[in-house]
């Protein structure tokens, strides 16, 4: 088992965001995190790799504890590559420099040997054409991709997305689930936090429905999406689908 | 006093403009960044350190604090050249003014790029070089422009400890030669040109490090 969250919870000034989620992810499953806005979904992603600290519960990486207080969280965070809804490219770098400058200052690499696997992986992403372009003259799409192409660079054992296609038209949502699908098909690990039902079906082992900060229910996305005996569970997807 | 000695020792005079200019812009880049970036780091008592010296600074005039640096502080055995006075006074000065240009500027950089620079293991001190200097830099680079020009323009307080840039020699040359008019227009047309030179060599490292999407200068 890569991940085994358990009775995760995170409050904001006293309001409970996520209130016990138990989750686990194994090596090359790939689930989906579905649920309403503001319903804890990005927060669950950030307390695992603690970018927002958690308010009780556990989360063992590899059977390691880290929330220890000892815990070495940037040797954690390294080995989570994390893709997020507003891409998040440095915007003074260019595509290889993006993918890169992890190489470089975290990996010790040497700018070559770091050039060569960063064209490695934006190829992997089919932009490698556009390797010398700068965010500002690349397409929503184009940026997702290289934002992927940077996670994938430093071989993590797991990659987050967030909201990976939010931000995206459908046309360019559909070029990135292509390759999210791509990685789905070379067996890598993701948790993936979505509205997209469409990108759901595609690569999800199992998705967890989380309602109010709590999992409300797990399943395959067929068990989910098509009727399910919740109620508030049916209600949402049925919206969603024609959202 | 013929022509030719006129324009040598205007030339003298524009040497150390320049010189002057150049040493308080550096002591300003250096600290302005430096205040800046600790400034960025929220470190409890030296917050507020770095905060009085923003506020302090930009309260004093340049020529009040060049007399306390350079004719003050020798009571307290405190001995500075006068180029060195100009960086204590007019380049620290210049460094709060830039100082609260780059936290600006810090202000303007996506709180995404920072949070996918720390999910990927960056420590504090790689993000501060890494992502958010260089785009400081550059956001920056309008009132940095802005506070390099004002350097030039209070640059004529040298004279007062000694210096002998324009200002010094533009003087001297006014009571040889009883024209002032002419002697302070030339100097004016010289500070001009120093100014237009400056802009040049100033939009050269900007196409050296313009990037898409920032407007620089």
């Amino acid at each position: 088992m890569i991940l085994q969250v358990r009775q995760l919870t995170k409050e904001f000034d006293g309001k409970a965001v996520l209130r016990g989620v138990d989750l686990d992810l194994a090596e090359g499953q790939v689930k989906v995190i579905m649920g309403p806005s503001g319903c804890g979904k990005s927060t669950l992603l950030r307390c695992i790799n603690r970018l927002i600290e958690p308010t009780a519960g556990k989360v063992l990486f590899r059977g390691e504890d880290v929330l220890r207080a000892e815990a070495d969280v940037r040797a954690l965070r390294q080995q989570i590559g994390f893709v997020f809804q507003q891409f998040a490219l440095y915007r003074h770098l260019s595509a290889l420099d993006n993918v890169t400058l992890g190489l470089r200052k975290l990996r010790g690499m040497h700018a070559r040997e770091a050039n060569e696997k960063a064209m490695h992986e934006l190829q992997r992403m089919n932009m490698a054409e556009h390797a010398h372009k700068y965010p500002a003259h690349l397409s929503g799409g184009q940026k997702q991709r290289v934002a992927i192409a940077r996670a994938l660079a430093m071989d993590p054992a797991v990659l987050f997305f967030d909201e990976p296609t939010s931000a995206l038209d459908p046309l360019m949502s559909r070029e990135v689930i292509s390759v999210i699908n791509q990685l789905y098909m070379d067996n890598i690990t993701m948790l993936c936090v979505t509205h997209d039902m469409f990108l759901a079906k595609y690569i999800a082992d199992q998705v967890l429905f989380l309602d109010a900060g709590v999992v409300r229910a797990e399943g395959s996305a067929e068990e989910l999406f098509s009727g399910h005996s919740d109620p508030r569970i049916r209600e949402f997807f049925i919206h969603e689908h024609h959202s | 006093m013929d022509f030719f000695q006129i324009v040598s020792l205007l030339a003298l005079g524009a040497g150390y403009t320049v010189l002057v200019t150049l040493a308080c812009i550096a002591t300003g880049l250096v600290s302005g960044i430096a205040v800046a970036l600790l400034g960025r780091l929220q470190i409890g008592p030296l917050a507020w350190v770095l905060a009085v010296y923003t506020y302090v600074f930009r309260g004093i005039p340049v020529l009040v604090l060049l007399f306390i640096v350079f004719f003050g502080l020798p009571w307290f055995g405190l001995n500075f050249p006068p180029l060195v006075s100009m960086m204590l006074s007019l380049g620290l000065i210049t460094g709060a003014y830039l100082a609260e240009v780059f936290r600006g500027a810090l202000a303007a950089v996506d709180e995404y790029e920072i949070m996918a620079a720390e999910a990927m293991g960056m420590n504090r001190r790689q993000v501060l070089l890494s992502i958010e200097m260089p785009q400081m830099l550059r956001f920056a680079a309008p009132g940095m422009l802005n506070e390099f020009t004002t350097v030039l323009k209070y640059s004529p307080f040298a004279y007062t400890v000694g210096i002998p840039e324009i200002m010094k020699q533009a003087m001297a040359l006014a009571a040889i030669t009883l024209r002032g008019l002419e002697i302070y227009l030339a100097i004016g047309l010289l500070y001009f040109a120093i100014y237009k030179l400056m802009l040049a060599l100033l939009r050269a490292v900007e196409r050296r490090f313009s990037v898409p999407g920032f407007n620089l200068l």
